[in-house]
């Protein structure tokens, strides 16, 4: 293997992200592959393509990323994009219920049209815009319900409750988090689950030149705006 | 299956006969007027009117000076340039090219498209020009010997500094060529006359090319140095925010200058001529400040703005404050625009482009904004004006990529798969290395095009591909993809996946200004850019690739394209239906959507045929020829309203209802359309709408003259249409007439239907229906009926003998079927009477006052009934619609007596109606208006009930009416799930096998009442008769195939293989038959398969005989049962 610090089996899995414009794929990918995040994030034209590592206990997965443009007329380019992924990151923002809606018809489509056996998690985006403190709590479902109501909260602008989220995801058999891109909240936790539920009969081997390649590649292909403030919060979980 | 290519081959046959006739050939046949405005980049208003072979001599400026001799000027126009060429006259234009091609309506096709330039007719080739005729100042005739007809053109190049020149009394620089024409006086002296008048119609013109001309960056450069204004024209962000790259590096200023030079000796901005050195001046990068100006020129979007120069103000002015859709994704986008741009982080930037991309979204709402226009409009603003990018982003949009931005964006993905075929045809081993390794190419191709390559090169190279991209049109997109594919050829045949194939691409864009040979000996070779190298491949090696290349790929990847897009929309859209869809099937989803939008692609088409018809004649087949150059439609003409498409009507109006559902039902279609409307359908659509375009009348321009069947208009049609319009809008989703179907066809059970039924008659929602709401109620049920019943309909007990007897006698099927409708018109007395009888009085007194009255209420009754009635409908019931056997009177009278209580004299009277009514007469004496009245819902379920056929009609006829996926009725929709009195008592499952078509699906699918499927075959027989033999044996067949399967307690696998192979005309009975099979295996599926080899064996026989009364005895035990379990229900 070309990673001194893998002696762990590698392997490579595909993973679409797919949701309305604008609420945050691309900076969730750019949080997870370079932690930064930009306020204005050019829109993805067709698609971006990115990679990442993820180290599990047993295994390094390495994700191969394609970020995909979220306006509704760029809809009929995504099975162009969908077509052999083995995960999806559903995204929708969690202060815009049509975004959930665009993401459910989203999960069908990946159920009925994308390869058997994906693995899809759905991800409500911009949890900083709400003034839940922790965000590892947000999953309780005690007092979603007022908060999903209580509109007029000073600084809260979530409008879609954890729990209605949640009990959907539940319902079709997806991962759920919340993130926040934008801090970092759970965005690696994300990954490294979906990471964590690729079957592993379903993992391929590391391709030869692929992998050869992979550690110069990643550089070049990150988009990194080096000159955007970096930010501080440190994420742990894997260690990307 | 509805097929929408074959409509759009319906509808263009439909738009120009004489094509239909021969397509093969108008396909090669382009319209000459589109190939001259692509050619010389010209506005859609301009036709060409003349040309005429000419050499152009191009002298090289005089300072004028008011003195000059003929002999001087004469000598002048011997010098300078000769180019032999023709001239074209277009309404307002000038042109001259040095390619021979004509474009005149008597031209041969290969004559008008048999370009030899760089751009083949898809861009100013060549070298000539494009002159305004207000632009020309002065046309003076030269009589000299040499040639027969010589003009001398003066041109009002560098007018807007004559102000200027005349008080300080310097020379002015004159522009000046002299045309000589080639041709026999008369042809000249027609094309002078024609010229005559169109520099008469353009001097009023003057005023607007001085507001163009004086946005023009060169008319500031060509100043005399000593008096430049303060302030030059606005050439972009550029000139606040510097240009992107290095100036001196990109050798601006000497190519400034050299520019200079050209435009003062040739002509600037508007009276441009185009000579050797102007190609290459372009292709070698144009100067920063300039460059606005001449992609504005060489992209024909100057004349856009020349026709409308306040157009891009207008608009903005016009919708200030207004929001939309586009505007909120607009401003989703702003920020994010060329953002390492300095100008894109200013408010300046930003405003400048929110303007620009809001004008534009409101002049073209259909495609109104999409994301990569903030990019390429982004980069238009570093160099030109606001004004100036939203003409050249329409240009974009309208011409050069068409498509690209839609909201389905079927010209980028279709320009993809010509974009691979490309590759495949022109670097086979780099293809099938894609192949193998399972790299799509459009993934990383796809933002190219859709960008320009703004976001994939840097910036200063991405514009120098704009540069010729302007000049020479969309082949530049190709050749330039080409050639990146072909430098990098090596490293990506060793990329073995897409991450691999991108980062090879990546790494190379951005090595693009390094030098191609760094390890040449040839210094000259070393100080070749990458960036050189790629142009000189893309413009030498993929010379080949020329327009008619591309168009040739687009026209012949098109369908496919557009019915992947199709499919893809078909799919989500079905599947975003909600709840309510799930109660049917997929496959009916599936035939709802194609008829849905079908009619809608058809309604269309028919009312673009009439705008196509205005201009017909002037402009002949116009749109056909877009399709040679683009290989798409222009402006989608054609195919105006097809999903693939873009936006496409997803509002079915009533009119579109009716037709929609005429598709759909029997009961539907009209019955026999009034003399005139016959006149309109089956005489004028090859002339009214040629002789009287304006003629807006539908039958004029149906489709019912190819065979379609003009749909009827009944108020039940129009009830149904409020019910189903939920938002109240007037018009219907895909969503409200699923929801609709979907409560009339998938709930299945036979009390659902009457509650329906009631509701639509319940106005108010009050629970009461009156007694005009019962008259139309019954008028309704004679309307459904009218065409005879569908599903299965039995006789009722009265008629049991009969029907046996007959059965018994093998009679004839027509006979039964009369019966059965005319038993069906006194049921429907009965119910009127029963209403009547069982109406609750509004006051209480009416009861009391009831029989009184009689007497009067006779006459009073009829003319209630004559409400909203209309003639026609009255035949309608005497022959029961066109496809049921004509009847004597004796049959008539015959089943009125069997039927309802005898009324003699009024049963005689011709028309089914008036034996009700002189039965609900006879029988009832409610019917006073003056005493109002109203029958409840279980009152309504009460009567309907009461009676076996009306019962029936509800629990299935009803119901089954709304054929969905085919022609045939599908039996399954009226499963008695919620009642279970079938399947309690052991009917039902023996029948499994629907007739034909596809059940209903879904979760009602399950129970199938008894027999109705060979009930609706004879139906469909009697409407039917080529199908007859078929049908017959096929029910004989799995008659008999269900008793061997009963015998042997094995209820399916064999059969439903056979099932397939005999009924090939329904693919899609496949998946019916499974689901009818898990039904089968069921619990008490075995008791009822005893049960039903009985009346299989019964069924069979009766088949044998061919008679309609066959399975009377199964299904009257049936409906006896269940009426029995409602009755101790209600």
């Amino acid at each position: 293997m070309a990673e001194a610090t893998a002696p762990k089996p590698s392997s490579s899995v595909k993973l679409v992200l797919l949701g309305e414009a604008a609420v945050g794929k691309s900076s969730l990918v750019l949080r997870f592959v370079n932690n930064d995040f930009q306020e204005n994030k050019e829109p993805t034209i067709g698609a971006a393509f990115l990679t990442q590592k993820c180290n599990l206990p047993t295994r390094t997965i390495k994700f191969e990323i394609w970020d995909t443009a979220g306006q509704e007329r760029f809809a009929s380019l995504a099975p162009m994009y969908y077509r052999n992924a083995q995960s999806a990151l559903v995204v929708y923002d969690l202060t815009k219920p049509t975004s959930l809606i665009k993401a459910k018809h989203w999960v069908a489509e990946l159920q009925r049209q994308a390869s058997p056996g994906i693995v899809i998690a759905l991800v409500g985006n911009k949890l900083d815009l709400t003034n839940e403190t922790s965000s590892s709590n947000s999953l309780s479902e005690d007092g979603d319900e007022e908060v999903a109501e209580g509109d007029d909260t000073d600084g809260d602008a979530r409008k879609v409750s954890t729990a209605e989220a949640k009990s959907y995801a539940i319902e079709e058999g997806l991962l759920f988090f919340e993130t926040s891109a934008k801090n970092g909240t759970n965005v690696t936790e994300v990954f490294t689950a979906i990471a964590n539920a690729i079957p592993e009969t379903s993992l391929k081997g590391a391709r030869g030149p692929g992998a050869a390649q992979t550690a110069s590649r990643s550089e070049d292909q990150s988009r990194v705006n080096l000159t955007g403030p970096r930010d501080n919060v440190s994420k742990e979980g894997c260690a990307c | 299956m509805f097929n929408l290519s074959s409509l759009v081959q319906k509808a263009q046959s439909f738009i120009d006969p004489t094509q239909a006739l021969n397509i093969s050939a108008s396909d090669r046949n382009p319209a000459k007027s589109t190939l001259f405005r692509h050619q010389f980049r010209l506005p859609d208003s301009q036709t060409p009117l003349q040309e005429i072979t000419a050499e152009l001599t191009i002298s090289p400026p005089v300072a004028y000076s008011p003195n000059a001799t003929q002999g001087e000027k004469d000598k002048d126009r011997d010098r300078g340039y000769h180019y032999a060429g023709k001239l074209h006259l277009s309404e307002s234009y000038l042109c001259f090219s040095t390619q021979p091609t004509s474009f005149l309506q008597t031209a041969s096709t290969s004559t008008s498209s048999g370009f030899t330039g760089q751009t083949h007719g898809a861009g100013p080739g060549g070298n000539g020009f494009t002159l305004p005729l207000c632009a020309i100042r002065r046309v003076e005739r030269l009589h000299s010997q040499s040639y027969q007809f010589a003009l001398a053109i003066t041109t009002w190049n560098g007018l807007s500094n004559n102000a200027a020149s005349e008080t300080s009394k310097t020379p002015v620089l004159v522009q000046k060529i002299t045309i000589q024409l080639a041709g026999t006086r008369p042809a000249c002296e027609r094309f002078c006359d024609g010229l005559k008048k169109g520099l008469k119609s353009g001097v009023g013109e003057v005023a607007k090319l001085k507001r163009v001309v004086s946005e023009c960056y060169s008319e500031y450069l060509l100043q005399g140095d000593g008096r430049k204004e303060a302030t030059p024209p606005d050439a972009g962000l550029g000139m606040i925010f510097r240009y992107p790259g290095d100036a001196k590096k990109l050798r601006d200023r000497s190519k400034m200058r050299l520019w200079g030079e050209y435009l003062r000796d040739y002509g600037r901005n508007i009276t441009l001529i185009r000579q050797p050195t102007y190609h290459k001046l372009i292709r070698v990068g144009l100067p920063n400040r300039l460059r606005g100006e001449i992609w504005e020129q060489t992209s024909g979007s100057l004349f856009l703005r020349l026709e409308n120069p306040l157009q891009y103000a207008d608009t903005l002015q016009k919708f200030e404050g207004r929001d939309s859709l586009a505007i909120d994704e607009i401003e989703k986008d702003l920020n994010r625009s060329l953002p390492e741009y300095p100008g894109f982080q200013s408010e300046e930037g930003i405003g400048r482009l929110r303007r620009v991309l809001t004008a534009y979204s409101w002049t073209n709402e259909e495609v109104g904004y999409c994301q990569a226009m903030n990019i390429v409009v982004a980069a238009l603003l570093i160099y030109m004006s606001e004004s100036q990018a939203f003409f050249l982003l329409s240009t974009l949009c309208d011409r050069l990529l068409p498509g690209y931005y839609s909201t389905t964006m079927y010209g980028t993905l279709l320009d993809q798969r010509v974009f691979e075929s490309l590759v495949e045809k022109t670097m086979p081993i780099l293809w099938d290395h894609l192949v193998k390794a399972d790299v799509q190419l459009s993934v990383v191709s796809l933002p190219w095009f859709l960008s320009l390559y703004i976001n994939s090169m840097p910036l200063v190279f991405a514009f120098r591909v704009l540069d010729v991209f302007f000049l020479e049109g969309p082949k530049v997109l190709f050749q330039v993809g080409l050639a990146i594919l072909r430098i990098n050829g090596e490293d990506l045949l060793d990329a073995s996946d897409d991450g691999a194939f991108i980062s090879v691409l990546k790494s190379y864009f951005s090595k693009l200004d390094e030098s191609a040979h760094p390890k040449s000996e040839n210094s000259k070779l070393r100080a070749v850019t990458r960036f050189q190298e790629l142009m000189v491949v893309a413009f030498k090696e993929f010379s080949g690739i020329t327009q008619s290349t591309i168009s040739e790929q687009r026209m012949k990847h098109k369908d496919s394209v557009l019915n992947s897009i199709e499919n893809f929309a078909k799919r989500t859209s079905i599947r975003n239906l909600g709840p309510e869809s799930k109660r049917l099937g997929v496959e009916d989803l599936g035939a709802l959507y194609d008829r849905f939008f079908g009619v809608l692609y058809e309604r269309q088409m028919r009312s673009q045929m009439i705008l196509e018809e205005t201009e017909r004649r002037s402009k002949a087949s116009r749109s056909r020829a877009a399709e040679v150059v683009h290989g798409l439609p222009e402006n989608q003409v054609i195919e105006k309203g097809r999903v693939g498409l873009g936006p496409s009507p997803t509002l079915m109006d009533y009119d579109g209802f009716r037709e929609f559902l005429s598709g759909m039902a029997r009961w539907a279609i009209s019955d026999s359309p009034s003399p005139s409307e016959k006149d309109s359908v089956s005489v004028t659509p090859k002339h009214s709408y040629f002789g009287n375009s304006l003629r807006r009348r539908e039958a004029s321009l149906s489709p019912w003259s190819e065979g379609n069947p003009e749909p009827a208009d009944h108020e039940f049609m129009q009830r149904l249409f409020r019910r189903w319009d939920v938002d109240c809008n007037s018009s219907l989703t895909l969503q409200n007439v699923v929801t609709g179907l979907a409560q009339i066809k998938g709930k299945g059970d036979i009390m659902g239907s009457i509650t329906y039924f009631f509701e639509l008659y319940d106005d108010d929602g009050d629970g009461k229906v009156n007694r005009e709401g019962i008259l139309r109620i019954s008028e309704a049920l004679l309307f459904l009926s009218r065409r005879g019943l569908e599903g299965s309909l039995t006789p009722s007990s009265s008629m049991v003998g009969l029907s046996e007897y007959e059965a018994g006698n093998g009679a004839q099927v027509d006979m039964i079927q009369g019966n059965t409708n005319e038993r069906f018109l006194s049921s429907v007395s009965a119910f009127i009477r029963r209403c009547f009888e069982y109406a609750d009085p509004d006051h209480p007194t009416n009861q009391e006052e009831k029989s009184a009255s009689e007497e009067k209420e006779k006459e009073v009754d009829n003319n209630a009934f004559d409400i909203g009635e209309d003639s026609d409908e009255e035949e309608d019931l005497l022959d029961l619609g066109p496809d049921a056997p004509p009847k004597s009177p004796k049959h008539r009278k015959k089943s009125t007596g069997l039927g309802g209580p005898p009324s003699p004299q009024k049963a005689t009277r011709p028309g089914g109606r008036s034996v009700s009514i002189a039965q609900a007469e006879a029988a009832n004496a409610a019917l006073d208006p003056s005493k109002p009245l109203h029958i409840t819902l279980p009152t309504f379920r009460m009567v309907v009930l009461a009676d076996e056929l009306l019962e029936q009609f509800f629990e299935s006829s009803f119901p089954t009416s709304f054929r969905i996926s085919d022609k045939m009725p599908t039996p399954g929709a009226s499963g008695t799930s919620s009642l279970t009195t079938f399947s309690n008592l052991g009917f039902g499952r023996a029948s499994t096998a629907p007739p034909n078509g596809i059940a209903v699906g879904g979760s009602t699918a399950g129970v199938v009442p008894p027999s109705k499927g060979l009930r609706g075959v004879l139906d469909n027989i009697v409407t039917d008769g080529m199908r007859v033999a078929a049908e017959v044996r096929r029910r004989m067949d799995e008659a008999q195939k269900e008793m061997e399967k009963n015998a042997v307690h094995r209820p399916d696998e064999d059969e439903e293989e056979e099932e397939v192979v005999i009924g090939p005309r329904d693919p899609e009975r496949k998946s019916v038959r499974s689901e009818d099979r898990d039904l089968l295996e069921g619990a008490d599926a075995e008791v009822m398969s005893i049960r039903g080899s009985e009346d299989i064996a019964k069924e069979k026989n009766e088949s044998l005989s061919l008679t309609a009364g066959s399975n009377a005895g199964r299904l009257r035990r049936g409906s006896a049962a269940s009426s029995k379990v409602v009755e101790f229900e209600r």
